[in-house]
């Protein structure tokens, strides 16, 4: 087994409203107000293996993207490590740690919004190589021509501005944007959720063949359960915050154990059941604010149980790296 | 089974400065008492577009130009606004896909739901109101009589769109029009709206169109499928043959650019090139550009073909070429 590329240590981020000058003179007065504190990531243990893809597989609201943030190094966590090749990102000298940053590269889900208006395309894609002398200037445009082709945009095309693509070409000049830096560990968050089907699947073939030329790592945030299917070798599914399972893809999609899991498995719509009954599971997902007691799913939970209201359940790990936070998943 | 809506060689135009844009250029389906018709396609297709032409919802610079819209056997295709009025809301309502298109802001779900009974028919409000907390309850909403008393901000995502489908079915329509009224939810959620949305159907016997972007949700959803390509059906059939033997090779493309247990981790079959620009569409067959099995006889636009129960628009099926 190669060394983890990436890991995530008991990875926390929280999210406070501060208190504005009413609310702390009412606080003082003796009024019972708080700060509302959002535990968006709460202590997630992931390792992300050189070479792997990851999926990362919840519903809005759940965390997937805050944490993909975190990994990236757009957020701090507010509490445990982030271990880039084995060391920690918080203390490491600031030179390792441009390197580092560099070395993780995010892409968005909307092609619209991530790339800059004002700028030509060659701007976007070779400004970052050029800071930071990645090619030197006389080189830019050759190696953004190059970069170009590789994601499948054509050269000739670099002078014009984002809006004069389509979303599936500009979803390629955020991948490209990405590339130029020569990074190790990609991070979509969602990246092909706002394409059409025709336009989502020649992304993902690139994604792959992307893979295969540059020996890349990924971290692929999705809700979309048959896109993970197709591109992930292992998937971790959040819930409110939490990893509430995670396994081989293969033994996701064949052996789900916890009771979210196989919900998801069952509500996903597929192509190859047809006419079927729909027979969903009750509830919403809970508010982060005022997350429940016990297990964050109980209160969905088909099978949930006294304990289930009390106690959160510990990820525990059994057979070939197959984990679950559940605490009666051998019963099921 | 009865028709309860025919649309025929319907064609809505949109006259831009930019030229005309034919974003529906020639459609017909029929759909029948308590059956559910799939309209699929990818952004620009027209789907939308059809929809909003049956409820006479076409803005300027857009107009219906040819076409009749026969709803039980009346064409309401340019009817008088009072006409539509009289309809809309009542024999067919619609559900869009940010229930905020639904919902005003301002007002209570209660005065909402109510005011969509009194606008239709006469009867005491406090029956209005009874059969507002009914519907509400029909789709599993808890404790409708509170819920009648919020505004909408304060429901969820899911819960906005649960009462824009109480809306729909208030008045017990005909026909309901559904524009992507999942897409914008999480897995668990979309399920239980068709859950809902499928309870219902069959408990009316009302028919729907249920218009999307996603395959998987019409297959496990729809009798019948319609596959819209710029502007135009270009096959339709039962769900099933659809699916399992599509003919056109567009839906072919469609089908195989869906990632499946089947085919993890292998490339996906793309389709190339892009959804073209309905401003400047390929002469003839609008696919051609981008189609594998494409010829010189696509030049010329291909006529619906009735194969069995089916319809197509190609030259080129693809069991054929399969079978060559």
């Amino acid at each position: 087994m190669t060394a983890p590329l990436v890991e995530i240590r008991d990875v926390s981020k929280r999210f406070a409203r501060r208190l504005d000058v009413a609310g702390k003179i009412a606080r003082k007065l003796g009024a019972d107000i708080r700060e509302e504190v959002v535990h968006a990531v709460d202590e997630v243990n992931l390792d992300i293996r050189e070479g792997e893809v990851l999926g990362l597989v919840g519903e809005s609201g759940c965390g997937k993207s805050t944490l993909g943030r975190v990994v990236a190094g757009i957020h701090a966590p507010s509490s445990g490590q982030l271990l880039f090749e084995g060391s920690d990102v918080a203390t490491m000298s600031s030179a390792d740690k441009r390197a580092a940053t560099l070395a993780v590269q995010m892409i968005f889900q909307d092609p619209f919004a991530s790339l800059n208006p004002r700028m030509r395309v060659e701007d976007i894609i070779g400004e970052a190589p050029r800071v930071h002398g990645i090619v030197s200037r006389s080189d830019v445009p050759d190696y953004v021509d190059d970069v170009m082709r590789k994601v499948g945009l054509d050269p000739s095309l670099k002078r014009r501005y984002a809006h004069q693509f389509s979303g599936g070409q500009r979803q390629r000049i955020g991948i490209a944007r990405a590339l130029a830096v020569k990074p190790k560990f990609l991070v979509c968050d969602e990246a092909i959720a706002a394409l059409d089907v025709s336009i989502q699947a020649q992304v993902i073939n690139l994604f792959m063949d992307l893979r295969e030329e540059f020996g890349l790592t990924y971290l692929f945030i999705s809700h979309d359960l048959s896109v993970v299917e197709h591109i992930a070798d292992r998937v971790a599914i959040m819930y409110l915050g939490r990893i509430v399972e995670s396994a081989s893809t293969e033994e996701i999609f064949s052996a789900p154990r916890h009771p979210y899991t196989r919900a998801l498995l069952a509500e996903a719509p597929r192509l190859d059941q047809r006419k079927r009954d729909f027979a969903p599971i009750e509830g919403e997902i809970p508010s982060p604010l005022a997350p429940p007691d016990g297990c964050f799913f109980n209160p969905r939970c088909p099978h949930a149980q006294e304990l289930c209201r009390q106690k959160q359940p510990k990820l525990e790990t059994f057979g070939e790296a197959h984990s679950v936070a559940c605490h009666y998943w051998k019963d099921l | 089974m009865t028709a309860v809506l025919e649309v025929s060689g319907l064609k809505t135009h949109f006259f831009t400065h930019a030229g005309v844009v034919k974003a529906v250029d020639g459609v017909d389906f029929t759909v029948s008492k308590g059956e559910v018709m799939g309209l699929v396609g990818e952004s620009g297709s027209g789907k939308s577009i059809t929809g909003f032409s049956i409820l006479g919802l076409i803005d300027q610079p857009g107009r219906i130009v040819e076409g009749a819209i026969r709803f039980n056997g009346e064409d309401i295709a340019n009817a008088p606004e009072a006409k539509l009025k009289a309809i809309r809301g009542n024999k067919i309502s619609m559900i869009f896909q940010d229930p905020m298109m639904t919902l005003n802001p301002v007002l209570r779900i209660d005065t909402q739901m109510m005011e969509a009974i009194l606008a239709h028919e006469a009867v005491p409000k406090k029956e209005a109101w009874e059969r507002s907390r009914d519907a509400l309850g029909l789709v599993g909403i808890p404790s409708p009589e509170e819920r009648l008393r919020a505004y909408p901000h304060q429901l969820s995502g899911g819960m906005r769109q649960r009462v824009s489908i109480a809306i729909a079915f208030l008045n017990k329509p005909d026909l309901i029009i559904a524009d992507e009224p999942t897409t914008a939810l999480d897995v668990t959620i979309q399920a239980q709206i068709i859950y809902e949305a499928q309870k219902l159907t069959r408990q009316t016997g009302t028919a729907m169109i249920w218009i999307t972007h996603d395959l998987a949700v019409v297959a496990g959803l729809a009798d019948r499928i319609s596959v819209m390509y710029a502007g135009r059906i270009v096959e339709q059939g039962q769900t099933d043959d659809v699916i399992d033997r599509p003919l056109h090779p567009y839906t072919v493309g469609l089908l195989g650019s869906v990632p499946t247990a089947n085919n993890r981790g292998e490339r996906l079959f793309q389709i190339e090139g892009m959804t073209p620009n309905m401003l400047a569409l390929p002469e003839g067959c609008a696919f051609a550009p981008r189609c594998g099995s494409a010829s010189a006889a696509c030049k010329v636009p291909p006529p619906v073909e009735h194969i069995a129960d089916r319809e197509l628009r190609c030259y080129h099926p693809q069991a054929q070429v399969a079978a060559q």
